[in-house]
């Protein structure tokens, strides 16, 4: 149990606000044919946190690290601008995604979101790795009003696996794009640094390694039957009955009519826990980053004196989305679109460097890639660039 | 001052012209001194190891003799880009600081062998080193310049550092007593002056009795002054035998008279008679030999700003052969020739180009002191600061070359 943790809550921080949203969108459009994603990104997934892991284990070090010292320090601030803008993005659709979970139970958000968010700081600068990690497994457990909501909108159970193994109805453009920004948001680059820079803070060694594959396999698959739950929550109302939607909110706004208040209130439960824990991690990864890159003090476990550039990292995101979400004006959509293709983009990148590093017999020692996991490793960067040109060519061509 | 970014990928060619490759790494000898020993030419993709010794000068380019010797790594030697570029500096209870954003090479020419040799001498941890790495320094520089703010380096000299940790990957920053040992007595004397007095005779106590000394000789004069009243004149005595005698006269110059009579006593016999034939001469003063036609500059001052301020400033001078560079304290910390000074880049800053070991003298300092000063060193004037280090005035060469003369004819 010591060494859960890292990768549990960066699987389920991908299903953050902007995961949900995207979803949600993809199930009410597609229906149970986009369920044919799930194994596909779990598998993903799975093996791409656990080289991250892997990596962190064997090296003690994060990705940001490695980065630095072994490409210099030109590659490391260009891969920091480049995640800092995903990353960005991504905060915008977390504090957004909160913004309106707030506002469908009637809050209201120019009181709350401040709340929340300086209660997030203090959390986060006051209490050591170990409670905040606490936070976040209590956090995780509200995902399970996606599981509830699944159940009350009684789907077809029997329909809803056979869609998972089996490819249903007709293949398109429109299905390619939507399964990449699913993929997007399901691998994300900046999981990829937050489990890295976790496992550091939370001081696990190689001699964790077992444990820590265990739990990362496990986490990929629990995290991505959540995200079951929530396609076939949308997927047997909203798709169901005909409608459409543009983001989570109002798929939880579209299910109470169509299987009951409750049903649609726990979706939307969901959709706050959701956009709280991005509003966390994403910008916590961004502050590894960065102080990472300048080797900087930079862990939960310290108070904000000793890690003052890591935090004061951490909040100067904050506020800068809070800055742009608190407009009454701000639209979601745009951003979504945005953030989920340059995700897609910088990925490649991310997997030339975890392939390097994993393959690097200085890192890595014994826990170095064998051939099976570069074969692996390398299809999955193959797939994740083609479905990205894919998507992309099919998006600009209207497709 | 070289810094290696600026050494990176530089051309190297022999001496008559021929390209053998890129300057790739520099491997140096992982010790308290560490000296370059070897450097890595990249030829495409193919590394090879060359000797140190044949490095005539970095400089635009890197030129090397004609007939190198390749060589391989050896067990006590350290690449500065695979080793010590980008590492993680930690102090000494491990918690993280900053990253080596450059590594700063100190060039110097051996004065026996008349070598030309490169030392290690600190880290750069400053923002500079990062734009230096971006090949953004002198854009910026200039930009940041213009809004008012200057830039001053961060360095983490040597003597700061456990070597040993290198090995392991990691730079840690020494606070740790017992590591002392290790330094060069004047980085250590460096060290030691960013402490305060207790500190520095806590250190001294640590060490053995030789490098104490060096260490003591090493310390600015305001510190020797105040060791020296602490000590008792058993102590002072003991150090004083080990001292060189111009070095001692210097100090006891300085102290009360009681106490410098009361350790003369106790010094060797030799070693006394020597000493008071110095203190002897003390009596010719200096002060009426000083001159106050000198240059002085800011470290980031440039080439360019500097020639312009000497035509404004200095037509009335009867020579000018130095720049003198001092702090913001108005500390004297290096000095440059204008020879020096013509050759570099116009827009570089004096703080990386001028010598930072400088040969100096006190208003007290024995007027044949200072002449033997101006002949050994072949120096053209001779700074004469006060107890602060603060520059007081020169001696040019001219305002003493009468002694000389009066020497010759007898």
């Amino acid at each position: 149990m010591a060494v859960m943790g890292p990768g549990l809550v960066t699987a389920f921080a991908d299903n953050d606000a902007g995961g949900v949203a995207t979803y949600s969108v993809a199930a009410g459009k597609f229906g149970y044919q986009i369920l044919i994603t799930l194994i596909p990104i779990t598998v993903v997934l799975f093996i791409t946190q656990e080289i991250g892991a892997r990596i962190a284990l064997a090296s003690g070090k994060g990705l940001a690290d490695l980065i630095r010292e072994r490409h210099g320090v030109r590659v490391a601030l260009l891969m920091l601008l480049m995640v800092f803008i995903v990353n960005f993005g991504v905060i915008l659709q977390d504090m957004s995604g909160l913004k309106s979970a707030l506002q469908l139970f009637g809050f209201d958000y120019r009181i709350y979101l401040p709340l929340l968010l300086i209660f997030l700081f203090f959390f986060l600068i006051k209490s050591s790795y170990k409670k905040t990690e606490r936070l976040f497994f209590v956090l995780i457990l509200f995902y399970l009003s996606y599981l509830f909501s699944a159940i009350l909108v009684k789907p077809d159970w029997g329909k809803v696996f056979h869609s998972i193994i089996i490819p249903q109805g007709k293949m398109s453009f429109d299905l390619i794009y939507t399964s990449v920004a699913v993929l997007g948001t399901t691998v994300t680059a900046w999981g990829q640094f937050v489990i890295a820079s976790s496992i550091k803070d939370k001081k696990l060694t190689a001699s964790d390694m077992k444990v820590s594959q265990f739990e990362v396999v496990a986490a990929a698959i629990i995290s991505n039957t959540f995200t079951m739950f929530m396609m076939v929550a949308v997927a047997a109302t909203i798709f169901a009955g005909g409608l459409h939607i543009g983001d989570a909110a109002e798929a939880a706004v579209a299910i109470r009519p169509l299987a009951g208040d409750l049903a649609g209130i726990l979706f939307g439960v969901g959709l706050l826990v959701a956009g709280f824990l991005g509003c966390a991690i994403v910008p916590l990864s961004t502050a590894y980053i960065y102080s990472e890159l300048f080797g900087y003090e930079g862990s939960l476990d310290q108070g904000f004196q000793k890690s003052k550039f890591f935090y004061g990292f951490f909040i100067f995101q904050i506020v800068l989305a809070a800055f742009f979400v608190m407009k009454p004006s701000f639209s979601l959509f745009q951003i979504t679109l945005y953030a989920d293709f340059l995700n897609g983009m910088i990925l490649p990148v991310i997997f030339y460097f975890l392939y390097r590093f994993a393959n690097n017999p200085d890192i890595m020692g014994k826990y170095k890639n064998t051939r099976v996991q570069n074969i692996v490793l390398i299809s999955c960067g193959v797939l994740v660039s083609l479905a990205v040109i894919i998507g992309l060519v099919g998006k600009i061509f209207n497709l | 001052m070289l810094y290696f970014s600026e050494l990176n990928r530089k051309r190297v060619l022999t001496n008559d012209g021929i390209f053998i490759g890129y300057l790739d790494d520099i491997i140096f000898l992982l010790d308290s001194k560490p000296r370059v020993t070897k450097i890595v030419v990249d030829y495409k993709g193919i590394k090879t190891i060359i000797n140190a010794d044949a490095v005539h000068k970095f400089n635009s380019v890197v030129r090397i003799a004609k007939f190198y010797t390749q060589t391989e790594i050896e067990e006590n030697e350290l690449f500065v880009k695979r080793n010590l570029l980008d590492k993680q500096v930690i102090d000494i209870s491990g918690n993280k600081i900053v990253r080596a954003n450059d590594v700063i090479i100190h060039e110097q020419v051996n004065l026996s062998s008349h070598q030309y040799e490169c030392y290690i001498s600190g880290i750069d941890i400053g923002l500079l080193g990062i734009l230096r790495r971006l090949h953004i320094e002198n854009v910026m520089t200039k930009v940041i310049h213009f809004v008012g703010i200057n830039l001053i380096s961060d360095f983490l000299s040597w003597a700061d550092i456990q070597p040993l940790d290198l090995v392991r990957g990691s730079i840690r920053v020494k606070k740790e007593e017992t590591k002392l040992q290790n330094m060069r007595p004047e980085d250590l004397a460096d060290h030691l002056e960013q402490t305060n007095e207790l500190n520095i005779k806590k250190f001294l106590r640590l060490l053995d009795k030789d490098f104490a000394t060096e260490v003591v000789s090493n310390l600015n004069i305001n510190y020797q002054r105040d060791l020296f009243r602490t000590w008792s004149p058993e102590k002072a005595a003991e150090i004083i035998n080990k001292m060189d005698t111009d070095i001692a006269t210097d100090i006891l110059l300085i102290v009360s008279k009681r106490k410098k009579d009361e350790i003369l006593k106790l010094v060797e016999e030799k070693k006394r008679v020597a000493i008071q034939t110095l203190l002897s001469l003390t009596r010719t003063p200096i002060s009426k030999r000083l001159s106050s036609e000198y240059f002085v500059a800011s470290p980031t001052e440039t080439p360019r700003d500097i020639i312009q301020k000497i035509k404004k400033l200095t037509p009335e001078y009867a020579s000018l052969d130095y720049i003198f560079v001092i702090n913001q304290k108005k500390q004297l910390i290096g000095a440059c020739s204008l020879h020096e000074l013509l050759i570099q880049q116009e827009d570089t800053p004096i703080y990386k180009f001028m010598s930072q070991n400088l040969i100096e003298a006190h208003l007290k300092t024995p007027l044949e002191m200072v002449v033997y000063k101006l002949v050994k060193y072949k120096l053209h004037a001779l700074p004469i600061v006060d107890l602060n280090k603060e520059l007081i005035g020169i001696i040019p060469f001219d305002n003493i070359s009468d002694i000389i003369e009066s020497k010759f004819q007898s």
